[in-house]
């Protein structure tokens, strides 16, 4: 009897595949080359369908979509109502003068000026009222409804008219009024001086003894708190990508549908990719989305769309190799909500996704940094944004970021995919 | 081990020969070296109660499962990746919920290496086949118990596979649907070969060529239904059920109709006689019966089952 041995064993590819899966929406087009069975038409059935499947489980979408947009709400909420802005309340006793036949009033000219008036790049944070009466106006600061009183006195006018033409050298008294226990009263006193010595000097065009000339590092000058946390709140939203990812693999363990794609031709380097595919897409809507819903409550970016695009797309690529091992972990989609909290746990508070944070160095590769946080993949993607978005940086400053996001992210997916493969792929 | 040998279909038409297969699980041997052989366009049924190796054998065919000992022969080279010419419908019934029936019949049949259209056509005359067009676009999820069966049936046969492996194709299905999808069988046994694991001895009675009855792990018997019916004495059987009151002389009872018939046996209150025209007797067995004194509560007469083959050979019913 003649026999040949036959290998029976579930299609698996023999290609070094981890690495176009890193790459897997480039391998949708390469796919045919490398793989001999592979098809471009197999894979588009495997985008077609697990699109079909991610747009029917809307609340899934909806959660993995929406989570970002709706956190960066709540970061604008949280920073408007903690910015800091003073109350200064302005008395103009100010009589005026009258020079060349006409009537100049410098206590107007102030008040008019300190209401638009901008120290270099950083707007001054006083909000002026004006009140006509002294009493009345201490009885407000009395009741907390402002934080510095100023009375600008009857001669106000006279005294910068005597300075700037030299009739005399005379101080111009000008009266602060406050409760000295108050930081309020105190900041609030700092800029107000700061705005009448200003004025001041230019009413009487006298010089400056001291002129401090500050530059800001990109756009960080226009940069407050609510735009230091929006490059983590882009990348919490690819973060999200980890339950919809590890759900679109499990569920095909849960309904046993594996057992159908075993059974048919298709590889897993195909099963993957087509679902990776999928997933990168919603991955890179959800940060444009988050951004847009950033924009439209006035954060200010800097830098190319085409490098947060890039980043996004890597991200989503390393999230979804996280995935893989999480869906190795797990067998049912309620397993997956309540495993998968921990590890998103870990990616949003200690990747510097909710919050801005700075890990301790265990080791630096050629002068870039790693922390114990730098383990996960977002910490990179967030500074890489940072650097982008806020600092102006260019591609190339970005590099080291992009390297560790890659080796990060191959890191996953080996223990990804034979974490996956040998849990629900396996021949046993 | 999986081989090939192609001087077996030559010979007796043999598609694949299993050879003293076994198959451990830790401790547990769902299969106990079994050897048998299926032929081409046969409907061979597995009949054996539920956790006998019945699906475990079927894996270990299919690929999916890897014997732990013993050789499964294929006749044909092409066989070497069988899972390219075997269609499997599972015990389970296992699709896409969140595709409609058409969708994922496409799906598959794209999967196998289908062109585009030729998987949409093929889709649609299996859903006409099944009687499911109608529901060619409503989701998977959304069918009834017995739609989601033929669907399942479906989706084994999109790549119009030559083995067609049926584990239970009938459980969970009503009267109507039962009567759809055993005709649909009938029809493809023509031009494929059909394993079907049951433990529904009508099922495998009416639809099987040939019937492996298989136990433990191993396989008891293997024939034709009639034959294996014949197996244990031709004739018909007669079920009389008994008011005893408390009676306990029903071994002289036994004795005497023993006189009268070849097998008689009581079970509890259950008189069971096993005898060639049996119909001509019942007369005097009733007769018999009341001269004893015993009330008969009810009379049943029915032919060999198989049922009533397996009871012989494992001294317990199917469904224990």
């Amino acid at each position: 009897m003649e026999y040949w041995i036959v290998e029976t064993k579930i299609q698996q590819s023999n290609t070094p595949f981890f690495l176009f899966c890193i790459l897997n929406f480039i391998s949708a087009l390469v796919l045919p080359i490398i793989q001999k069975d592979a098809t471009p038409m197999k894979l588009l059935s495997i985008i077609k369908k697990s699109l079909k499947e991610q747009i029917r489980n809307f609340w899934i979408l909806l959660l993995t979509v929406s989570m970002a947009p709706f956190f960066v709400f709540v970061y604008y909420l949280i920073t408007e109502a903690s910015k800091p802005h003073y109350d200064l309340l302005v008395v103009n006793l100010d009589a005026g003068i009258e020079y060349s036949s006409q009537k100049m009033n410098y206590g107007n000219l102030l008040i008019s000026a300190a209401q638009f008036v901008k120290k270099d790049s950083i707007s001054i944070p006083l909000k002026i009222k004006i009140d006509d009466d002294k009493s009345e106006a201490i009885k407000k600061l009395k009741n907390k409804k402002s934080d510095v009183l100023i009375i600008i006195p009857e001669d106000f006018s006279l005294s910068i008219h005597n300075l700037s033409t030299k009739k005399n050298n005379n101080s111009i008294n000008i009266e602060f009024i406050g409760d000295l226990t108050n930081v309020n009263y105190m900041i609030g006193a700092i800029w107000a001086n700061e705005l009448l010595n200003d004025f001041i000097f230019e009413a009487t065009q006298k010089t400056k003894l001291l002129k401090i000339k500050e530059t800001s590092l990109g756009i960080s000058g226009r940069v407050d708190d609510f735009n230091l946390c929006v490059p983590g709140l882009l990348i919490l939203s690819v973060i999200m990508l980890m339950f919809s990812a590890t759900i679109a693999f499990v569920t095909e363990v849960e309904n046993k549908t594996m057992l159908r794609l075993k059974l048919s031709k298709i590889s897993s380097l195909e099963f993957l990719t087509g679902v990776g595919f999928v997933q990168v897409l919603i991955g890179v809507i959800s940060i444009l989305l988050t951004l847009l819903v950033a924009v439209w409550l006035g954060f200010d970016y800097a830098g190319s769309i085409l490098v947060l695009i890039f980043i996004a797309v890597l991200t989503s690529i390393s999230i979804i190799a996280f995935s893989l091992l999480l869906a190795a972990c797990t067998k049912t989609v309620n397993e997956v909500l309540i495993v998968g909290n921990f590890p998103l746990f870990l990616f949003m508070f200690f990747t510097g996704a909710a919050f801005p944070m700075n890990g301790k160095e265990l080791f630096s590769v050629w002068g870039y940094s790693i922390s114990l946080q730098g383990l996960m993949s977002p910490t990179h993607a967030i500074s890489a944004l940072n650097k982008v978005l806020i600092l102006n940086m260019e591609f190339n400053d970005i590099i080291p970021e992009i390297i560790v996001l890659v080796v990060l992210t191959f890191f996953y997916f080996v223990i990804g995919v034979l974490s996956f493969q040998r849990r629900h792929m396996k021949v046993v | 081990m999986v081989k090939v040998n192609a001087k077996l279909y030559s010979k007796n038409k043999i598609l694949i020969h299993l050879s003293n297969l076994k198959k451990n699980f830790g401790s547990l041997t769902a299969v106990d070296g079994l050897s048998l052989e299926i032929l081409k366009g046969e409907i061979l049924g597995f009949l054996g109660p539920n956790g006998a190796g019945k699906t475990t054998t079927i894996n270990m065919i299919c690929g999916l499962s890897q014997p732990t000992s013993g050789e499964i022969i294929f006749s044909n080279n092409k066989y070497k990746n069988i899972k390219n010419h075997i269609g499997i419908c599972p015990q389970e019934n296992i699709f896409w919920p969140k595709l409609t029936c058409l969708e994922q019949l496409e799906f598959m049949g794209e999967m196998y290496g289908k062109a585009g259209k030729v998987s949409r056509d093929r889709s649609k005359k299996l859903l006409e086949l099944m009687g499911l067009s109608e529901k060619s676009n409503v989701l998977a999820s959304k069918l009834s118990g017995g739609m989601k069966r033929r669907l399942n049936i479906c989706l084994a046969l999109i790549h119009d596979p030559e083995i067609l492996v049926l584990d239970e194709p009938e459980a969970g299905l009503d009267p109507q649907s039962r009567i759809l999808v055993r005709n649909f069988i009938k029809s493809l046994a023509t031009e494929k070969t059909i394993i079907l694991t049951t433990h529904n001895m009508d099922e495998a009675d009416r639809l099987a060529d040939r019937v492996a009855i298989i136990d433990y792990g191993k396989l008891l018997l293997l024939d034709t239904p009639d034959s294996l019916k014949k197996s244990i004495g031709e004739g018909d059987i007669l079920e009389v059920e008994l008011d005893q009151d408390g009676r306990e002389n029903t071994d002289v009872l036994v004795k005497n109709l023993n006189q009268i018939c070849d097998k008689v046996k009581i079970n509890r209150t259950t008189l069971m006689i096993k005898s060639k025209n049996l119909i001509e007797s019942v007369s005097e067995i009733t007769t018999q019966i009341k001269r004893m004194d015993f009330k008969i509560k009810e009379v049943k007469m029915r032919e060999n089952t198989l049922e009533d083959v397996f009871i012989h050979l494992t001294g317990r019913k199917l469904r224990e």
